[in-house]
């Protein structure tokens, strides 16, 4: 009855209508959606070292020389990370939540609140996904790349670090991406255990004056907005990871140097400075270093 | 030679892949200062011994002394392939580092030099390499012969005790397997010892003093090239030689 006397005070269109949501509600839809995107964006961050830091452990050689005690550590550790991977890739992140908000409490007796569990859930599930996706990055650099850092000295750890890891990162920012986008979307499901974000929100706009199609139809251009804007950003970050598509030469001033005289490298310049009114002396110079 | 100080002995040398016997009962050794050519046909199993040299390759049996010390049995690998360089067929920079970068990131991480020491040094041998003017380049960027010159200068920026070569200049046109024997010939002059697996019989002719022929996972012969190219001794040496007509 309520409800039926307030949808009265609404615009008779759709535009109207919209309008009026926005104007009484855009504040809280706002909010909501901040809220999406916060668990969104943590979630994903702590997802990817969770699966950094699983990928690399699966990822771990095991020479003939090891002794017995880490070879058989290193299969306990393996097999406890692969039940992790399958559990919570294996299961709907809403079972999720509530299996681990609710069962927590009753079982452990840990009352973990609201924002601590939604921070919680996206993370060690989008972990379970990157897991696997930075095994693939991983196997996705040319065995080339490691041996050739072996054949300099380098240890597993200094390969992965400086070598491995810069180029797997590179090859599955899409896969960050795309996870990213899945988690701002997916977030709505932690509506069940009572997180206000923006699908919450939008439910409870949308009750209120009976106005689905209208709150809705806002709700999905936030959505919109959020996920397309990251998309870029992250296609930003691609284009920016792959440094510049063109290199300079050397200048003449570091070769000078490196040509490897004991005195001042200024002192020469200063010495030599009549020499700039000669046509390319740069080049001369740059050529003379090549042969 | 016999006066020099031994620095690489391999004895009884065995390594199988699966049932595939590859290198059967592999015996010889290398002095500092060598350039030791190692030739033979494909499949012969001269890069797997090469391979088995800095422990790319487990050895199936026998013994690898460096220096005196059986490297198949040191737990620390790393450490020891820090001594001895190598440089690959297909090159192997690493594709997100400049060339620059690429002579560095050994020095620094696994040496522990500074910044600063690292890149003097990475400046002097890209410098030896002609690769000086190409310093900011990242490896895809540059053609087979440049790249295969940075991938010498990040060898060598380790100052490793010896150097291997598998096939340096086999994926590489005429022009460019110029420019990188050139600077091998460099190398072997300032006597430096290296172990080179290549298919440039002119080369190893010319600037070796060891040559070895293997075929079917053996050593069929080794001596000086003028030894193996003058006058070699076995049937198979000379069949396999007989086919470079232009040397």
């Amino acid at each position: 009855m309520n409800s039926f006397l307030l949808a009265g005070s609404l615009p008779p269109d759709f535009f109207g209508r919209i309008l009026f949501i926005l104007k009484n509600y855009g504040v809280s839809m706002a909010k909501g959606a901040g809220t999406t995107l916060l668990i969104a964006i943590v979630g994903t961050l702590i997802g990817c070292v969770i699966g950094f830091i699983v990928g690399l452990i699966q990822t771990i050689p095991i020479n003939p020389n090891d002794s017995v005690a880490k070879k058989i550590l290193l299969k306990i550790v393996n097999i406890i990370l692969k039940i992790y991977v399958e559990v919570f890739r294996g299961t709907p992140m809403m079972v999720q939540a509530m299996f681990l908000h609710y069962g927590a409490m009753l079982l452990l007796n840990l009352h973990m609140d609201m924002w601590t569990s939604a921070f919680v859930i996206v993370s060690i599930n989008t972990g379970a996904y990157m897991a696997e996706t930075v095994r693939g990055g991983i196997f996705s650099v040319p065995l080339s790349q490691t041996e050739g850092a072996k054949a300099i000295g380098m240890t597993h750890v200094q390969t992965m670090l400086n070598v491995i890891l810069p180029q797997a990162l590179r090859n599955i920012m899409p896969q960050i991406g795309n996870n990213l986008i899945i988690n701002i979307k997916d977030t709505c499901v932690l509506s069940c255990i009572g997180v206000v974000e923006l699908f919450f929100t939008s439910k409870s706009v949308a009750g209120t004056y009976y106005t689905y199609f209208e709150t809705f139809t806002i709700t999905m251009v936030m959505y919109l907005i959020m996920t397309l804007f990251f998309s870029w950003l992250l296609r930003f970050f691609e284009k920016r990871m792959d440094g510049p598509a063109e290199y300079d030469l050397a200048t003449t001033d570091t070769l000078a140097y490196t040509s490897g005289t004991l005195s001042d490298p200024r002192k020469d310049f200063v010495d030599d400075r009549h020499l700039s009114d000669a046509p390319h002396a740069g080049e001369d110079n740059m050529n003379n270093t090549r042969r | 030679m016999s006066d020099k100080k031994e620095i690489i002995e391999i004895k009884h040398l065995g390594k199988t892949f699966g049932k595939n016997e590859v290198l059967k009962d592999i015996n010889f050794s290398i002095n500092e200062g060598d350039v030791t050519c190692i030739i033979g046909a494909s499949g012969s199993g001269k890069s797997t011994m090469l391979r088995c040299i800095n422990l790319l390759e487990t050895p199936t049996s026998g013994e690898i002394l460096f220096k005196g010390n059986d490297i198949t049995k040191e737990k620390n690998v790393a450490a020891y392939r820090a001594k001895v360089g190598m440089c690959f067929q297909s090159f192997n920079l690493f594709s997100n580092m400049t060339a620059l970068k690429n002579c560095m990131v050994g020095p620094m991480k696994v040496l522990k030099k500074s910044k600063q020491e690292a890149e003097q040094d990475a400046l002097f041998f890209l410098t030896k390499v002609g690769m000086a003017p190409f310093i900011k380049a990242k490896p895809k960027q540059l053609s087979g012969g440049q790249q295969q010159r940075v991938a010498i200068a990040r060898a060598l920026a380790m100052h490793p005790d010896v150097l291997l070569f598998d096939e340096p200049t086999s994926a590489l046109d005429p022009q460019m397997v110029g420019e990188v024997l050139e600077v091998m010939k460099t190398l072997a002059k300032e006597g430096l010892t290296m172990i080179i697996v290549t298919h440039e019989m002119a080369f190893a002719r010319d600037v070796s003093n060891h040559v070895v022929y293997m075929q079917d996972g053996v050593i069929w012969e080794e001596g000086t090239p003028q030894e193996i190219f003058g006058n070699p001794q076995k049937q198979e040496t000379k069949d396999f030689l007989s086919r470079f007509i232009n040397m």
